[in-house]
């Protein structure tokens, strides 16, 4: 069964059509990525899917349930959680504590959640920064924050938006191991929006690609780099007719 | 049992704060005993109603970071039930409160759900709006004495009475207030360790990613609203049989609202400490001022002046208190 | 049905002045954002200013009116350069309580100079006289220039803000301070023209007021609390919105005239035990509730 199906997704603002009839499926053990030039209504998409914006048509099922109307705190309290593009975790909590309001969701106990929160937080190599707060650390460790905290809610799939914006390679690295981890070890399913085609065409499964909210092509990492689409949309027309002729 | 546990425990706080809140503590049991005038010991027992009015605006408005500029109308809510039934009935101050605080906090969800649709400005005007709506109603409701408010009848010389809570002497009104604190405090501590407290948290950074944690954002802020209200509710209660004569204008004005609203800000407002660190500075100087000020002749209102320029100089200078002046001020050491 | 007309009437006219307390605060906030809770204390300033010139010159309450403005104007850009400019980089809780602490100042500052009594205009050209509007209702001309006048001034800050290059700064001010700055334009010098023009346009409203509103330090707040709503209603930072507003809320504060109409005509008999009169304002409150509730963004507003 596939975890999670879009079907003809479609969500205009007004006279702007931002993703348009958008179809795809994600399994139970895969990670996708959606790249697109910027501009593409991939954000958007993310937004429609996790129940931040209420979508004109389609629908959204999510493990077996139809979750098209259901709001943002009710799709995370099915199972899918999401990293955000312009956010650095809650400024004024700690490390532990941002990881706990994840962890909260599934315990009304503070000590469990803090135990569970503890137990994430060495997996993701915070602990020498449990207890500071987050928006005095750099970056690359405020990102892995972020994604400590949406696994505190155990979800089944976890999106993440253009998580290795701002970092170096090595850095890039070490949040694909990351992801590897969250996917291998912790069966959790992953959408992954990125701009840096390295990471996305290394880990995913499967990609699907965006331009002007528009699905334009969908398969292997090693096919879509070839599609012409594809290239077209980066590159534009002019190269993608130089590579045919 | 674990609430109780977290409630009693204040390891997270150095261990100055800790020493400075105990000898407080103990200074605040032995007080009565020693010599004082009526005057501060007044001024004492205004300090903690105050210090718990603003612990239960800061579960809503410090932790949760909205601003309520209406909670006078629970006050109200507060002191008129127990007064009406006092006047009335004669009811126990322990039967008269908890039922103020169902009728406070009944009111507080029907009017909360609609008024947690709004943030920011709109949410505080319309704080302010209810708040005003209900004081006109009681101004001229005459169950309650209408703008004439309502006394509680002149005491004789009885001996002090637990169960309405009506005293000759005011250190025993001092010992209930002061009882009634530290069970404030204790909640408090809990409060800001607990699920709840962590929701507003993440609630008050960024609502779109608290929910995309699986936190039913309206939802919590009703219910924060719901404790916020109780609070006051129970120290309105104590309020009547404290001051004995209430009237709209002196419980439920907006004055009231921001006298709450001001003692967690200048204090600190989303820290533990805050509300009772402002009351502490913003009570006495009110009392002493009015005291000093007040009633000389010709310069009647150069006691709220100064309590005016108070309120302006530390919006504009440092708005997150003096418990935030504190914590900057030893992040700067901790940094050299 | 000469009582119905009659509240009508009165109504709309000071609906009309009403708009004109408003116009400042919506002004203010669509510019920068922020509640000014002082808001009726200018009011206040101004209906002195016009009471004390008046009194003291002997000229005719209406020639103070520019007196009253250049009072509001200096007063608005002193309160912005001394103190408001300050409350703008901190939280919002600050910025409330700060205009607050400001409204307690000029409200005591003034209880100090000028004592608690009432004071009132017994004099000038419009005092006392009335106009009949047919129908047997009769309208105090004061109200009926007071009113005039506000649409006067309705009328000369749309011009401002629509037809000349520095209402367009102040617009591309209130839209988007970032992008405004990006194009050249001073915002700090617009924030504080802002407040010039705000303080201006209510102390103008003041001494119009208190042509027929008797003045002492404490009318303020209840004057703010009705421009909040009539803001609100007619959506923060909307000048049309804010005149149209005006109406209703001035209609609203009728109420217990139509009331009684409704009362008299139908016979009902337990709608006559309702004190409406004491409940005035209050309606105007629960008005601006429930408007935020089904329309937060008012009739006309653009900003959330």
């Amino acid at each position: 069964m596939k975890l999670l199906e879009i079907t003809n997704l479609t969500k205009t603002f007004g006279g702007l059509t931002a993703n348009d009839n958008i179809s795809f499926a994600v399994d139970s053990a895969e990670i996708l990525g959606l790249i697109g030039p910027n501009g593409a209504g991939k954000t958007t998409l993310f937004n429609c899917i996790s129940g931040h914006l209420p979508i004109t048509s389609g629908r959204i099922v999510f493990d077996g349930a139809d979750i098209t109307a259901l709001s943002s705190y009710a799709t995370a309290r099915r199972g899918m959680a999401r990293t955000f593009q312009v956010y650095a975790a809650a400024g004024d909590l700690t490390v532990l504590e941002n990881v706990m309001v994840g962890c909260f969701m599934h315990t009304r106990r503070r000590s469990q959640a803090e135990r569970r929160a503890r137990r994430i937080v060495a997996q993701f190599n915070l602990t020498p920064m449990a207890d500071s707060q987050v928006r005095q650390l750099p970056v690359a460790a405020q990102k892995r924050v972020t994604m400590a905290t949406a696994i505190g809610t155990r979800p089944k799939l976890l999106l993440l938006d253009e998580v290795a914006a701002g970092l170096n390679p090595s850095e890039i690295n070490e949040i694909t191991d990351f992801i590897n981890h969250i996917h291998h070890q912790m069966g959790i399913s992953v959408i992954l929006i990125e701009h840096v085609m390295a990471l996305v065409m290394n880990i995913s499964r499967r990609v699907v690609v965006l331009n002007y909210g528009q699905k334009i092509a969908e398969g292997r990492p090693d096919e879509i780099i070839k599609n012409p689409n594809v290239i077209q949309a980066y590159l534009g027309r002019r190269y993608a007719a130089a590579q045919e002729g | 049992m674990e609430a109780l546990k977290h409630a009693v425990d204040f390891s997270d706080f150095k261990r100055i704060d800790l020493t400075v809140a105990g000898a407080l503590m103990i200074f605040f049991i032995v007080f009565p005993i020693t010599s004082h005038s009526s005057f501060a010991m007044s001024t004492m027992i205004q300090f903690f109603m105050f210090s718990l009015y603003g612990m239960g605006w800061n579960t809503i408005g410090g932790y949760g970071g909205q601003v309520d500029l209406g909670k006078a109308q629970y006050v109200g809510i507060g002191a008129y039930t127990t007064a009406v039934m006092l006047v009335r009935w004669d009811t126990p101050f322990w039967v008269s409160m908890p039922i103020g605080v169902l009728l406070s906090v009944s009111w507080s969800f029907i009017i909360g759900y609609p008024l947690f649709r709004l943030k920011g400005h709109y949410f505080a005007i319309a704080t302010i709006a209810t708040s005003l709506v209900l004081k006109d109603l009681f101004e001229v409701w005459n169950f309650v004495g209408a703008a004439r408010g309502l006394e509680i009848s002149p005491i004789d010389f009885q001996p002090p009475d637990f169960i309405h809570l009506i005293f000759k002497h005011d250190v025993y009104y001092y010992y209930v207030i002061l009882a009634f604190f530290i069970i404030g405090l204790l909640y408090m501590n809990w409060f800001r360790k607990s699920r709840l407290g962590f929701q507003l948290r993440a609630i008050k950074d960024n609502e779109a990613v608290a929910a995309s944690l699986g936190i039913n954002v309206h939802w919590a802020k009703i219910k924060t609203y719901a404790i916020a209200t109780a609070f006051v509710s129970v120290v309105g209660s104590f309020h009547a049989c404290y001051i004995k004569n209430i009237e709209p204008e002196d419980t439920m004005s907006l004055d009231i609202s921001i006298l709450i609203a001001l003692m967690a800000m200048l204090g600190g407002a989303g820290s533990l400490w805050g509300p009772i660190i402002g009351a502490g500075i913003l009570i006495p100087i009110k009392s002493y001022l009015k005291e000093w000020l007040g009633g000389m002749a010709g310069l009647a209102g150069i006691d709220i002046i100064i309590y005016a320029l108070i309120i302006m100089i530390i919006s504009a200078k440092e708005p997150r208190g003096v418990w935030g002046i504190i914590e900057k001020w030893r992040q700067r050491r901790g940094q050299n | 049905m000469d009582i119905l007309i009659g509240s009508l009437a009165a109504g709309i006219l000071i609906g009309m002045v009403l708009a004109l307390v408003a116009l400042g605060l919506t002004i203010i906030f669509g510019v920068m954002d922020i509640v000014n809770f002082a808001h009726g204390e200018f009011l206040m300033i101004g209906m002195y200013t016009g009471l004390l010139t008046a009194q003291a010159t002997g000229v005719d309450p209406l020639l103070t009116l520019p007196v009253a403005a250049l009072v509001g104007f200096v007063l608005g850009i002193g309160c912005y350069a001394l103190f408001v400019r300050f409350l703008l980089r901190g939280p919002m809780v600050a910025q409330l309580l700060g205009t607050f602490g400001l409204m307690l100042l000029l409200r005591n500052l003034t209880l100090l100079f000028f004592g608690a009594e009432d004071r009132a205009l017994h004099h000038g050209i419009l005092v006392g006289k009335s106009f009949e509007l047919g129908m047997g209702v009769i309208v105090p001309a004061t109200k009926l220039a007071a009113a005039a006048f506000s649409v006067l001034a309705f009328w000369g800050i749309w011009l401002l803000m629509n037809r000349t290059k520095l209402g367009k700064a102040l617009t591309a001010t209130a839209l988007n301070a970032q992008g405004a700055r990006y194009v050249g334009i001073d915002t700090e010098r617009m924030n504080a023209l802002a407040w010039g023009i705000g303080g201006a346009t209510v102390t103008i409203a003041g001494a119009l007021l208190v042509n027929f509103w008797s003045v002492n330090p404490y009318v303020g707040l209840l004057f703010c609390m009705i421009a909040f709503a009539i803001v609100a209603l007619g959506g923060f930072g909307s000048v049309p919105g804010a005149f149209f507003a005006g109406l209703i809320v001035g209609l609203i504060t009728e109420l217990p005239g139509i009331w009684d109409f409704v009362t008299y005509t139908f016979d009902v008999d337990w709608m006559s035990q309702v004190p409406m009169t004491s409940f005035k304002y209050m309606w105007v409150y629960v008005a601006y509730f429930l408007i935020m509730v089904v329309r937060p963004r008012g009739l006309f507003g653009w900003k959330h």
